[in-house]
C-alpha cells in the first residue's frame, strides 16, 4: 500500500481530511480518554517485533488520530475550518494502523478501560474507506470470499471432500458442526479430528456442508466489512441455514468463526441467533469432569503448554475449558508459560498480520516459542487454526536460527517442539485416527494399515 | 489597595480599584466555564459525527446496557465505586503508579470540591442570600485544603520524576504530557505562596510564612492563583490531556469497567 502510487483524494474546501461516519460516537469518544500511561505499548507484540519504533506504539496511534482529529474537528477547526493533513501523514499513520494483529491486550492493560479492537476496527474500515488501506494482500479478502465463499479459492463443493468415510454425519442433529474454511480446506486433518472426536464420544452433529459460507473474519478484522457488505450476508446466510436445519448448539474447533459467532454475528444481524454457540473444549472438559472419557493412548511424559488465541480467550473469555482438557491429556505434564490468559502473548497471525506482514507475524511467533521453550515444553498447543499455522512457522523459524548452536537439535531432529491444535492431540489419545480422507485412500490402495503416531504409546 | 479587616473572600482580597474582587471572580469563572463547555461541546459535536445530541443520546443508551454479543456486563456500581473511584485497573498492572495517580486524582478533586464549596459560600453571601462568617468558613476547610495539596503536589513530583528518570517513560513522553503535568504543578506552588503571602495578612502572629510579615503581593498572587486555576483546570479540560478526567470514566461506564 504504502510504495504504491496512487491518486490523491479531492477534498473539497471546508470539509475535514479525514471522515468519522462510520465510526462509533462511543469509539470517537475512547480516543480522547488514553491518558498516555504507556501500559499498552508495553504489552503490544507488534511494537515488540518493531524494536520499539514509537510509529507502532499503540498509545501513539491513539494520540495520532486523536491530532487529527482535533485538527479536523477542533475549536481552530471550527474558528478557521479543518486544517489541510498532509497525505503522506494520513498515509504513514495507515500503514502503522494495519500493523496490529487486533489481539485486544492493549484493552486488557488500558486503565481507562478503552475497547482497542472495536475502535481499531472502525477506524480501519474509515480509512479503507478513503484508500488508506488494507494493507498488502489483505486487499484480495473482499473478491475471494465475495467470490469463493473462502479465503481460499476452492469450490463449494469441496467443502465436502475432507469428510473421510468413516465419519457419520447426521441428517439431523442439536448439534451443528461449523468447521469453517481452514479445517475445511487447508487443515483438514483439524475437520476430521473433530468429526471422529465428535462420532466416538457419541454427539451426534449435522454439517452444513456446501451450504457452509466463509465467517468473514477476515474482512471484519481488516477494516473491510462494507465492501459488498460481505461478512452480513454471510452472517445471515450462516445463521439462517443452522436455524433452518433446527439445531439448539453450534460446535466450533476454530477460534476465528467461534469469535465471530459469538461477537459478531449477533451484531451483523441485529439479534441473537436462536442456537448456542459452543467451543469443542466447553464440551471436553464437561465429558472431562464427568468421567465420560477414556483415553487409550498416552505420551511418554511430556511437556505440554498451552497458548490461548485470542479470539478464543481475549475476546471471548474462554480460558479454563482448553486447559481442563489439556491437564487431563494422559502422560502429559502441564505448564504454563510466561503471558497467559487475558495477558497472553498473541501469535502475530490476526488482524490481517500474517496475510498482510509475514515477517512481522512471524518475528511475534517466534516470540511466543521462545515462551515455550523457556519453559521446556515439548508440545505447544493452542485450539486455532491461525496460531497452529503461524506458532508452527515461528517454531520453524526459531528453529532455523539456533540450529547451527543447538547440537541436540541438530543431532535429534525428533526433539523438535511439536506445535498442534488441542482436538488432534485429543483425537491421538482417543486412539483415533487423523489422517486426512486423501491419506487413508492412498494408504488403503497401497495396501497399508493405518498407524497411530510413533510418539504414542498405547494405555 | 488591601483592606486587611475585609480579607474574606477566597481570591484573598476584597476590592481592586473600582471592581470588587468578587465581580472579578464571578467574571473570570463565567468565562472559564463557557470555554469549558464550548469545548465539551465541539468535543461531543465531534464524537457525535458532526451531532453532540447524536453523541449524547449514544453515550446515555450504552451506560449499562447489553450490547448484542458483547460479554455479561458488571453492575453499574461496581464499575462507578472499583473503576472509576478506586481505578482498580492501574491497581493491577502497577501499584507504585496507582500511588502516584491516586495522590493527584484525590489530591485534585478534593482541591476542587473545598473550593466549589467555599464559592458557594461566598456566593450567597455576596447576592445576599445568607449571612456566612466567610474567615471561620475558610478557616474550616483549611485542613483540608492543606492534605489535598500535599497530596497533590506530592503525586505530582512523583509524576515529574517519573517523566525524567524512567528511560521508558521519557522515551514516549510528549509535550502534551508536560503541560498538563506542569501546569497543575503551577498552579500547586501557586496555591501554596498564595495561601504562605495570606497568612500574615491574615494573622501576623500564625503560620509558617509570618517571618515574611503582611505583603503587598498577597492579593495579586492570590487573585492570580485563583484566575489560573479556573482557567488552567476548568476551561482548558477539553482543550487538554485534562479531557481523560472526564472521558476516562464516561468509557468506562460505557465498556461496562472495560475489558
Amino acid at each position: 500500500m504504502a510504495d504504491e502510487e496512487k491518486p490523491r483524494p479531492v477534498i473539497p474546501k471546508g470539509e475535514p481530511y479525514i471522515k468519522t461516519d462510520v465510526i462509533d460516537p462511543t469509539f470517537m469518544m475512547q480516543y480522547d480518554a488514553c491518558t498516555r500511561c504507556g501500559e499498552c505499548d508495553k504489552w503490544c507484540p507488534v511494537l515488540d517485533a518493531k524494536d520499539g519504533d514509537r510509529k507502532y506504539s499503540p498509545m501513539d496511534k491513539i494520540s495520532r488520530f486523536r491530532a487529527f482529529m482535533g485538527q479536523s474537528y477542533g475549536l481552530k477547526a471550527k474558528l478557521f475550518g479543518p486544517k489541510r493533513l498532509d497525505e503522506d501523514d494520513i498515509q504513514d499513520f495507515a500503514d502503522a494502523f494495519f500493523h496490529c494483529s487486533t489481539c485486544g491486550v492493549c484493552a486488557s492493560v488500558c486503565p481507562a478501560g478503552i475497547n482497542t479492537v472495536d475502535m481499531y476496527e472502525a477506524t480501519r474500515q474509515q480509512l479503507v474507506m478513503r484508500d488508506n488501506g488494507p494493507y498488502g494482500k489483505t486487499i484480495m479478502f473482499p473478491k475471494l470470499i465475495g467470490e469463493y465463499r473462502n479465503p481460499y479459492m476452492k469450490d463449494q463443493k469441496q467443502r465436502l471432500d475432507w469428510i473421510p468415510d468413516d465419519v457419520e454425519i447426521a441428517e439431523e442433529a442439536d448439534v451443528a458442526y461449523f468447521a469453517g474454511c481452514t479445517a475445511g480446506f487447508n487443515q483438514q486433518v483439524l475437520g476430521v479430528a473433530t468429526a471422529r472426536v465428535l462420532n466416538h464420544l457419541n454427539v451426534p452433529f449435522i454439517y452444513l456442508g456446501e451450504e457452509e459460507t466463509c465467517c468473514s473474519s477476515a474482512l471484519i478484522r481488516t477494516g473491510q466489512p462494507h465492501k459488498g457488505d460481505i461478512p452480513k450476508l454471510n452472517a445471515l446466510h450462516n445463521v439462517e441455514a443452522l436455524e433452518a436445519r433446527g439445531v439448539k448448539k453450534v460446535m466450533f474447533a476454530c477460534a476465528g468463526c467461534y469469535r465471530v459467532a459469538t461477537i459478531d454475528w449477533p451484531k451483523l444481524i441485529g439479534r441473537k441467533p436462536n442456537f448456542e454457540v459452543v467451543h469443542v473444549a466447553d464440551l471436553l472438559a464437561d465429558l472431562i469432569k464427568q468421567g465420560k472419557i477414556e483415553w487409550k493412548k498416552s505420551f511418554d511424559n511430556k511437556i505440554i503448554t498451552y497458548h490461548d488465541p485470542c479470539h478464543l480467550g481475549r475476546h471471548c473469555g474462554v480460558y479454563e475449558t482448553p486447559r481442563i482438557v489439556l491437564d487431563n491429556l494422559p502422560g502429559l505434564k502441564f505448564v504454563e508459560m510466561d503471558r497467559i490468559k487475558e495477558l497472553q502473548r498473541c501469535c502475530g497471525a490476526g488482524g490481517g498480520v500474517k496475510a498482510g506482514i509475514a515477517d512481522v507475524a512471524l518475528d511475534i511467533a517466534s516470540e511466543r516459542v521462545r515462551d515455550a521453550q523457556a519453559v521446556n515444553a515439548d508440545i505447544l498447543a493452542s485450539c486455532c487454526p491461525f496460531c497452529r499455522r503461524n506458532i508452527g512457522d515461528g517454531r520453524d523459524n526459531v528453529y532455523d536460527q539456533q540450529g547451527s548452536t543447538n547440537f541436540d537439535l541438530r543431532d535429534n531432529p525428533e526433539n523438535t517442539m511439536q506445535v498442534e491444535d488441542m482436538i488432534v492431540l485429543v483425537a491421538e489419545l482417543m486412539g483415533l485416527s487423523t489422517k486426512i480422507k486423501s491419506q487413508e485412500e492412498e494408504d488403503k490402495a497401497a495396501g497399508v494399515e493405518a498407524e497411530a503416531p510413533k510418539h504414542l504409546i498405547d494405555l | 489597595m488591601s483592606d486587611v479587616s475585609n480579607f474574606s473572600y477566597y481570591s484573598g482580597i476584597s476590592d481592586y480599584g473600582e471592581i470588587s474582587a468578587f465581580i472579578i471572580m464571578i467574571g473570570i469563572a463565567m468565562f472559564a466555564i463557557l470555554i469549558f463547555l464550548l469545548g465539551m461541546y465541539l468535543n461531543m459535536q465531534k464524537w457525535g459525527g458532526g451531532s453532540a445530541s447524536h453523541f449524547l443520546k449514544i453515550f446515555l443508551k450504552s451506560i449499562n446496557h447489553e450490547k448484542l454479543g458483547h460479554h455479561k456486563r458488571q453492575s453499574l456500581v461496581i464499575t462507578i465505586i472499583f473503576d472509576i473511584l478506586l481505578q482498580r485497573r492501574i491497581l493491577k498492572r502497577s501499584p507504585f503508579r496507582w500511588v502516584m495517580h491516586m495522590l493527584i486524582f484525590i489530591g485534585w478533586i478534593g482541591m476542587f470540591i473545598f473550593s466549589m464549596i467555599f464559592a458557594v459560600f461566598e456566593v450567597l453571601h455576596e447576592i445576599g442570600i445568607g449571612h456566612f462568617d466567610l474567615v471561620e468558613i475558610r478557616g474550616s476547610l483549611g485542613f483540608g485544603n492543606e492534605v489535598f495539596g500535599y497530596m497533590l503536589l506530592i503525586g505530582l513530583i512523583i509524576a515529574i520524576a517519573r517523566r525524567l528518570a524512567i528511560s521508558d517513560v521519557v522515551k514516549r513522553t510528549q509535550m502534551f504530557d508536560w503541560v498538563l503535568v506542569l501546569g497543575t504543578l503551577v498552579i500547586t506552588l501557586t496555591g501554596f505562596i498564595a495561601e504562605g503571602l495570606r497568612g500574615p495578612v491574615l494573622d501576623a502572629t500564625s503560620g509558617a510564612w509570618t517571618f515574611l510579615g503582611p505583603s503587598d503581593l498577597a492579593e495579586i498572587l492570590a487573585l492570580s492563583h485563583v484566575a489560573i486555576s479556573l482557567l488552567f483546570c476548568i476551561a482548558y479540560i477539553p482543550y487538554s490531556k485534562y479531557m481523560h478526567m472526564l472521558a476516562a470514566p464516561m468509557v468506562l461506564l460505557v465498556n461496562g469497567g472495560g475489558e
